[in-house]
């Protein structure tokens, strides 16, 4: 490889933090940005009051596209990798296109956790990542007047809230693996329930949830070991997992999420793995991104040198 | 034996009986006295009176050049166009209203240089048109410069050391350009060209009339009527007019033999 | 119904069917009741050689230009596309084939070119026709079946217009081309469902008749025909070729002949030839063959026989720029020519008036007994509008010529001095009124002379002809409001959409403006130019070519001093483009 090109997997907060970071030590750098997603950097935190119309789409916005030409950053939106090749240093992407790199920067999001035994019910369950989720939630709740939550991660609350302002009513299955990979004693789980009922949830109480049925266009039937109830709509919350399947077959050690060492490096030369896409232990996904994101490139910007 | 003027009256008799005065326009021809342009304008008078062809169906087309200012000598409708332009002028009137009988008429000038370019096309593309190419090998009109049939150094006041470059065959490149009717002819022998036009005329296709004549102003070297009628002589009585390959040869072999040389209904590609 | 204006592009290889899918996109949005305008382009330089790209406006109102950006744009060749990149607007989509038979490398990449916020549609083109069709050449019509879903046009019309276009070519091949555009259109549905955006409702169909997708040159072609054109005589030059391809198929069927001539020389002659003659013929040519042509037009003009001349402008000097746009030729039209050779000259604005001045040419020249030229460019005529079928009134195609009266036989004054100017002009075969017809300047009778008096008094009457023309030539039209003008822009030719829509624009925007359009160039319409000019604050001239050739002819009326707005690029000027410079006119005067 003639020229320094660092690849950069994601476009969330560590994967911009990391391509900042990047421009800064390494002006003469190549940047690529390749996401998923068509839409540029969000706040996702502000999807919820988003949906409760709060905000402005823009005030979604972290900043301008301009703003990554101005500083030579290549953002390639809407454009997945679908393989990465670490021996010849090249990733591949869904359109049959390879990008070479000097260094890789595996910074994809989460994606939204659903548990195995409600893997099955997936097409009737909606789900809150990105901001096309918020515009399908947004146009669905236009239509329903009742919402069943199940899960109870941090953006539940948040969006329970939200729909709370919104006036719809709301039930609430809360599943003591929704702070996964944490388990919820028992005592945190009657807090929080104890807190949901306060504002006006509905919260059901159930062991497991045996059956969802679509009953009509606007309705859906849940069934419980205990309960038997219809909701306009189901929204699954059981916090993200990293997005890295596509990693799956490259010999990278992928165990929910990238393996890497105190300088976030993987085993392979020239590729690190920043945000919710490395293995986390116990911390919670927002703190991880920024910070180390930041120190891993500084290490590895001096290092390049 | 008959006096010169009884000679004479029996003459103007002739050409009175013949009514080529009534194709002839008021308008008195500019070419000079002895011009060899008379003879092939009496020549094509008496063809289109013995064809019989209304005046007012009949177009002579020119481009410029002494030979130009024929139309204007002539009852028919005529089309004095641009120098070298008759060509593809005529060959729209033709299309235009295949009723009429066009004669093109031009000089060498006119016909082999800056017209040359559309000689060709109108012989391939067989327009039934007439083309009179009058070779002086002069330009007369301009006061005398080397034409494109002039013979290697001749001197004029544009060549004062005598030209370099070689004369086209006007003949033996109508022939060359697939011309379904190709006739060479001598501006001193008008009946012949009367008898050659007629032909050519009646011919449905197009006919080349390459006519020897001479400038007696600026060409005092070359094309005189003295040479001239030491040259000219009429084909052999052998020449089968039907046989392109016995045209060439003749046409190769020999400069001055007139007469028709080829005609063709079937023109060959 | 919301107001719709999209800007899409077709672009890929000779062979790709690019230019099929244009003109069926065109065809159908057509249908649906939009307005279209399109513009398809092959560029002829090495480099992009091969390259087609068919560029169609499409909207709710009426459409009178190209545009600046592309809103779509449909690769059916990524090496091709790349050059379309920079032109795509904010926000734009793009769609190609994501399974290429090779692996694609970054440099070489259509996906790695765009800005974000590009919508890429990636769709396995080649592979979903060779399973609908079993053959990979209807792949642009799979993309167009994509293009469809994303964006909500009913299939209905693509049908329409697809078994309209292969139906004649049989069975197999239309249910090849449908089975095609099928297969992109559920592929889209099925994999874009979270992006599509069904912009493209239709319109209600608008009432009255019946509209069809015509380009300048079609119009023009069909003009000629519908004129009762006989004779046509051409040499082949871009961009007016298509015009004798068109004529040559359809003339015969009319009892008319085309012959392809040696050189535009020979072209022009035999036009002159065949009007000589009393027969309806025209040719078509670009600046360089109308360079060659033009000692024979003032022929026409001194002879006093009319001819249709036709000359698509292309860039120039010289071969130029022989598939890019210019308007260029305006001062070889109007003047080009050994002496005072006035003739009339005229340019259609759009493809409906490509129809009908191609007609009213004819009925000119044989009026005014001279050529007439009607000026176009590659722009205009090629580039497809949408318009009501075009019909030749009684009028256009009535015999123009004016006859010598009987009292005149034998005594026939071919070029007699009329008060008008027109002499009555007689036909070979018509007995008793022969003349010759000359370049020579010549009297009355038509005979040469080259007196002093003579040659002043039939110059005198030949202009005499030609200002009184003006009366039967398409006058100025004006789009002002009422009262002064801040800026008022004067346009011609192909350039006169995006004016119109920048001066619609600007007086949305509140500004005062107005335009003023000019297709009588020889003559003038000089009063209402005048008028025109006297209630505007500044004059702007937006002309495709560098020497601002309209700017100069109206310098000759010595009203005021004009703004010139000169684009030599090859390329047509954007509505946008002109609204830019008019804004920058107003701010400049308000300061």
């Amino acid at each position: 490889m003639t020229e320094d090109h660092f690849v950069i997997i994601g476009n969330g907060p560590a994967a911009n933090s990391a391509a900042l970071t990047l421009r800064e030590c390494a002006p003469d750098t190549r940047v690529t940005m390749i996401s998923r997603e068509l839409v540029r950097q969000y706040k996702p935190k502000l999807l919820p009051d988003f949906v409760a119309g709060k905000l402005s789409e823009e005030e979604l916005y972290v900043r301008p596209l301009a703003f990554y030409k101005e500083h030579g950053i290549k953002l390639r939106l809407g454009q997945e990798v679908v393989d990465v090749d670490f021996a010849a240093r090249r990733v591949t992407l869904a359109h049959k296109e390879v990008v070479g790199y000097s260094g890789l920067i595996i910074a994809v999001g989460g994606k939204p956790y659903i548990p195995a035994p409600l893997q099955v019910f997936e097409d009737f369950m909606m789900t809150l990542k990105t901001i096309s989720d918020a515009h399908a939630w947004i146009e669905r709740l236009s239509r329903t007047e009742s919402v069943l939550m199940i899960g109870g991660d941090l953006t539940s609350l948040a969006f329970t809230r939200a729909l709370l302002s919104l006036g719809k009513n709301v039930y609430f299955i809360l599943d003591e693996d929704s702070f996964w990979p944490l388990r919820l004693t028992r005592e945190i789980r009657d807090q929080v329930a104890q807190r949901l009922v306060s504002r006006g949830v509905n919260v059901v109480e159930c062991r497991r949830l045996k059956r969802l049925a679509r009953v009509s266009e606007k309705s859906v039937e849940v069934v419980t070991d205990t309960d038997r109830l219809k909701v306009g709509v189901v929204g699954a919350f059981f916090g993200l997992v990293p997005d890295v399947k596509f990693l799956a077959h490259t010999g990278i050690h992928v165990e929910r999420g990238v393996l890497v060492d105190e300088h976030l490096k993987t085993r392979f030369d020239g590729v690190y793995a920043v945000g919710i896409a490395l293995r986390f232990t116990i911390r919670s996904f927002g703190i991880i991104g920024f910070p180390s994101g930041t120190v891993t490139l500084k290490t590895s910007g001096r290092s390049q040198r | 034996m008959k006096t010169a003027g009884w000679v004479l009256a029996e003459k103007v008799q002739r050409i009175a009986e013949s009514k080529t005065f009534e194709v002839r326009s008021d308008e008195l021809p500019t070419w000079c006295p002895g011009c060899g342009y008379f003879g092939i304008h009496h020549g094509l008078n008496m063809c289109i009176r013995r064809l019989g062809v209304p005046l007012h169906m009949v177009v002579t087309v020119s481009g410029i050049g002494c030979a130009g200012r024929y139309p204007f000598f002539s009852e028919t409708y005529g089309l004095h166009t641009l120098h070298g332009r008759a060509l593809p002028v005529a060959t729209g009137v033709k299309l235009a209203h295949p009723d009429l009988t066009v004669y093109a008429v031009g000089g060498d000038g006119d016909g082999l240089a800056i017209g040359g370019g559309h000689f060709a096309h109108v012989a391939r593309r067989n327009v039934d048109i007439n083309f009179l190419l009058f070779d002086n090998s002069i330009y007369g009109l301009t006061k005398g410069q080397p034409s494109p049939s002039s013979p290697v150094g001749t001197k004029t006041k544009a060549s004062p050391m005598g030209t370099v470059d070689k004369p086209l065959n006007a003949t033996l490149l109508a022939l060359t350009y697939g011309a379904s009717f190709v006739a060479r002819l001598f501006a001193g022998d008008p009946n012949t060209i009367t008898e050659s036009l007629m032909e050519g005329t009646r011919h449905r296709g197009f006919s080349f009339f390459h006519i020897y004549t001479t400038c007696v102003t600026f060409d005092k070297q070359f094309k005189t009527w003295d040479n001239l009628k030491k040259w000219v002589h009429p084909l052999p009585d052998d020449h089968d007019p039907t046989d392109r390959r016995q045209a060439f040869d003749q046409v190769l072999e020999d400069d001055f033999s007139v007469g028709v040389l080829f005609k063709t209904e079937n023109p060959e590609s | 119904m919301s107001k719709v204006d999209v800007t899409v592009e077709v672009c890929g290889m000779a062979g790709d069917g690019t230019i099929a899918a244009g003109g069926l996109l065109n065809e159908a949005m057509s249908e649906g009741g939009f307005s279209v305008l399109g513009f398809d382009s092959y560029p002829a330089e090495i480099r992009g050689f091969g390259r087609c790209v068919t560029r169609s406006r499409i909207g709710t109102n009426e459409i009178l230009a190209l545009d600046e950006w592309t809103h779509v744009l449909i690769s059916l060749d990524d090496a091709q596309s790349r050059s379309r990149i920079p032109g795509l607007a904010e926000n734009s989509s793009v769609f190609f084939d994501n399974n290429p038979p090779v692996y694609v490398r970054e440099r070489d990449s259509l996906a790695a070119r765009v800005e974000p916020g590009t919508a890429l549609y990636g769709m396995p083109l080649a592979d979903l026709a060779a399973r609908a069709a079993g053959t990979e050449r209807g792949r642009n019509m799979t993309a167009l079946g994509g293009f469809a879903a994303v964006f909500g046009v009913p299939e209905e019309l693509f049908h329409k217009v697809i078994t309209r276009k292969f139906q004649p070519k049989g069975a197999k091949i239309l249910e090849a081309n449908l089975h095609s555009f099928q297969a992109g259109y559920e592929y889209a549905l099925e994999h874009f469902s979270d992006r599509i955006r069904p912009i493209f409702r239709p319109p209600a169909k608008p009432e009255g008749r019946e509209k069809v997708m015509l380009s300048g040159n079609l119009a023009i072609g069909r003009a000629a025909i519908d004129a009762g054109l006989k004779l046509y005589f051409g040499y082949p030059i871009t961009p007016a070729t298509p015009i004798m391809e068109y004529l040559a198929a359809k003339l015969p069927e009319t009892g008319g002949r085309l012959v392809q001539m040696e050189d535009e020389i020979a072209s022009i002659g035999a036009v002159l030839g065949s009007f000589y003659a009393g027969k309806r013929a025209m040719t078509a040519t670009s600046g360089p063959g109308f360079a060659l042509m033009t000692e024979l037009i003032t022929h026409g003009v001194m002879a006093e026989i009319p001819a249709v001349i036709l000359n698509a402008q292309r860039g120039g000097p010289a071969t130029g720029l022989p598939t890019k746009t210019e308007q260029s030729d305006l001062h070889a039209a109007v003047f080009g020519g050994p002496g005072d050779s006035c003739r009339i000259v005229i340019a259609p604005t759009n493809v409906a008036e490509c129809y009908h001045y191609t007609l009213k040419s004819f009925q000119l020249a044989e009026k005014y007994q001279t050529p007439v030229i009607v000026l176009t460019d590659f722009y205009l005529d090629n580039r497809v509008e949408n318009l009501s079928v075009p019909r030749a009134g009684s009028e256009e195609t009535a015999d123009w010529n004016i006859y010598p009266d009987e009292s005149s036989k034998g005594d026939y004054k071919r070029y007699a001095l009329t008060e008008s100017g027109i002499s009555p002009r007689s036909i070979p075969g018509a007995d008793g009124f022969s003349f010759s017809a000359t370049g020579l300047e010549h009297v009355e009778k038509g005979t040469p002379s080259y007196s002093p008096e003579n040659h002043m008094q039939m110059s005198e009457k030949r202009h005499r002809k030609i200002r009184n023309a003006l009366a039967d030539l398409p006058a100025p039209m004006e789009s002002s409001p009422e009262g002064d003008l801040e800026v008022g822009v004067i346009g011609w030719g192909s350039t006169v959409g995006s004016v119109l829509e920048a001066v619609h624009s600007a007086r949305e925007r509140g500004h005062r403006v107005g335009a003023l359009k000019i297709t009588s160039l020889f003559p003038f319409h000089e009063g209402v130019i005048r008028d025109f000019m006297a209630k505007c604050r500044e004059i702007l001239i937006p002309e495709l070519n560098f020497e601002g050739q309209l700017a100069n002819l109206i310098g000759y009326l010595h009203t005021k001093d004009v703004v010139r707005f000169n684009r030599a690029t090859g390329v047509p000027i954007a509505p946008s483009t002109i609204l830019r410079e008019i804004e920058a006119l107003i701010q400049a005067g308000g300061r």
